[in-house]
């Protein structure tokens, strides 16, 4: 049982990055990150859990109870908000990526350009990869 | 009680894996509102009840959320639109 957490923890970093690995969307690839995310949770949290302990809340148990770390709890507590951060700016450049590629799928992603001329004109650019695909 | 524990802890896993498995972004986006709540759950279990309300708050319902603004904002904008 002792080692059930960081099993747990382990395989949700490893199909994670799977996911990240095959993903085809951006948008399921920010979820795939996601799941990477959580295993640190569990990770962490699992890290400070003793058995038979309270939760670090002294309110109505006396002083010297046995409880969790709640070091482990404030770092989980920061690593979700950081997590979520993190969500919403990778979704807003997988938008802006859209509108500037046309495409959520990595493959088809042209590299970027100096000077910004695949977003401000990209009829002859893509003419030009497509002959440069071609020949 | 012993046992609850190492229930949650792999229905974490099997949840996590459905996020991943789930390829199609609308559908996964339940699969994440689900893997919210199940971490939830686990926290309380593990006796951190203060985490547990943030991931409820924000694994189960802020994140979705953002995941189903960004799909709309892809879905309303066809790709030969440019801007």
């Amino acid at each position: 049982m002792s080692m059930l957490p960081y099993a747990v923890a382990a395989w949700l970093f490893g199909i994670g990055l799977y996911g990240i690995a095959t993903s085809r969307n951006f948008i399921h690839l920010v979820g795939c990150l996601g799941v990477c995310q959580s295993a640190t949770y569990v990770l962490l949290l699992g890290l400070g859990y003793r058995w038979g302990s309270i939760a670090p809340i002294f309110y109505d148990h006396p002083p010297g109870t046995p409880a969790v770390d709640p070091v482990m709890q404030a770092l989980v507590l920061t690593d979700i908000v950081v997590g979520a951060t993190l969500t919403a700016l990778l979704l807003v450049l997988t938008i802006q990526a859209y509108k500037r590629g046309g495409s959520l799928d990595p493959e088809k992603l042209r590299p970027m350009r100096a000077g910004g001329k695949s977003g401000r004109d990209p009829g002859p650019s893509r003419v030009s990869d497509a002959e440069r695909s071609v020949s | 009680m012993t046992l609850i524990l190492p229930l949650l802890f792999l229905l974490t896993a099997v949840s996590g894996t459905a996020v991943v498995l789930v390829r199609d972004p609308a559908r996964q986006i339940f699969a994440i509102a689900v893997n919210g709540l199940v971490l939830a759950i686990l926290f309380d279990a593990l006796q951190a009840p203060d985490v547990a309300l943030s991931e409820l708050a924000v694994g189960a319902a802020a994140v979705p959320l953002l995941f189903l603004v960004a799909l709309m904002a892809v879905r309303t904008r066809p790709p030969e639109e440019k801007s």
